[in-house]
């Protein structure tokens, strides 16, 4: 799983070398980080539910088509479907904020994530909604810290872009 | 290759949940600084660990130095000095990352098997590998032993934290352990 700590480790194995202290500058950099990005998975954690929620909510508002009988959200099976997906983008987007890189999202979320959509028929645009609703939605100070918040959403503009 | 942040995401996913011992990750990055210390030590002293583990190795069992040993001649003993090296470097990578995933996938996988194939003795080897321990805990405690040191005492600076960073002393402990006990 890349994350700052592995890329030092892999390329300072990759030339047989024993940690430089330029490698540990470099690890010390992403420590100093980490606070906020452990804040920002913290918070998400404990309201990852409604947060999701609403952010399934939102897109559904927005594309009302679908409901219709046929479409992704028509059945009660679809609906809850539809919301765990969001959850899980959600979910790997703490990932991300733990690990302190886009790993979990590449790997889990972003690989292979075109084809299953084609292959479903699904329509990406909503998707883009609810995230760029959750995006929208988070403050600061009310729901976290302003630099735990920043670091929280570059990883959901990355979700999106991944998506659009 | 996972690290500990990395470890809790894989084992979170497992059951589909966020991350939700916070706590553990947020003492890791209180302690970093510790920990690069830590890691540093071990590094800047590597080749002085190294050429005296295999010397004390050697030391304690002087037949790998005569005709037939496996240290002798110098290719062999020369190979012997590189895998020391190789494990402590390991070693040093799996204290930096907080999990012990890249000393298994990398170093220890097959490692066992090998050393049988090319006729390594395991005890001997599980003999440097501990002496690697005992000095990998006095650097990052910064308290190698002035008895046994004389005149080659190294010391990295003075005492920064009281309890000479028992934790990582012990981390990295138990990532010697998991060498001899993949060896043995």
């Amino acid at each position: 799983m890349k994350s700052v700590l592995t890329t030092v480790i892999a390329s300072a194995d990759a030339a047989g070398r024993f940690p430089s202290s330029s490698d540990l500058e470099s690890v010390q950099g992403s420590i100093q980080r980490a606070a906020a990005r452990l804040e920002a998975a913290e918070k998400l954690a404990a309201n990852i539910d409604n947060v999701a929620k609403e952010a399934y909510d939102a897109c559904i508002k927005k594309y009302p088509y679908l409901n219709n009988a046929g479409e992704a959200n028509s059945t009660d099976v679809f609906k809850a479907k539809c919301a765990r997906d969001i959850k899980h983008y959600l979910r790997l987007v703490q990932y991300c904020l733990v690990v302190g890189g886009t790993g979990p999202l590449d790997e889990w979320g972003i690989a292979g994530q075109r084809e299953v959509y084609r292959a479903l028929s699904l329509p990406t645009a909503p998707y883009v909604e609810a995230l760029s609703f959750a995006r929208n939605r988070g403050c600061a100070p009310r729901d976290m810290s302003a630099q735990a918040l920043t670091e929280y959403n570059a990883l959901l503009d990355y979700a999106i872009n991944s998506l659009s | 290759m996972l690290d500990a942040f990395s470890r809790a995401v894989v084992s979170a996913d497992a059951s589909t949940a966020t991350v939700g011992d916070i706590g553990a990750l947020k003492a890791f990055i209180a302690s970093g600084n510790r920990r690069l210390d830590a890691v540093n030590a071990i590094a800047s002293n590597a080749s002085c660990m190294v050429s005296d583990a295999v010397a004390g190795m050697i030391c304690e069992n002087q037949g790998l130095i005569q005709a037939g040993g496996n240290c002798y001649p110098n290719r062999r003993m020369a190979a012997c000095l590189r895998d020391a090296e190789i494990i402590l470097r390991y070693v040093t990578y799996a204290l930096l990352a907080g999990d012990a995933s890249v000393l298994d996938d990398r170093c220890l996988n097959g490692l066992k098997e090998t050393y049988a194939a090319l006729g390594v003795p395991t005890t001997s080897t599980v003999r440097a590998v501990q002496i690697m321990k005992a000095q990998a805990a006095a650097h990052i405690q910064d308290n190698p032993s002035e008895s046994f040191a004389g005149a080659k005492l190294r010391k990295m600076g003075s005492i920064v934290v009281e309890d000479r960073c028992a934790s990582l002393v012990a981390e990295a402990s138990s990532y010697f352990d998991r060498v001899i006990s993949a060896l043995s």
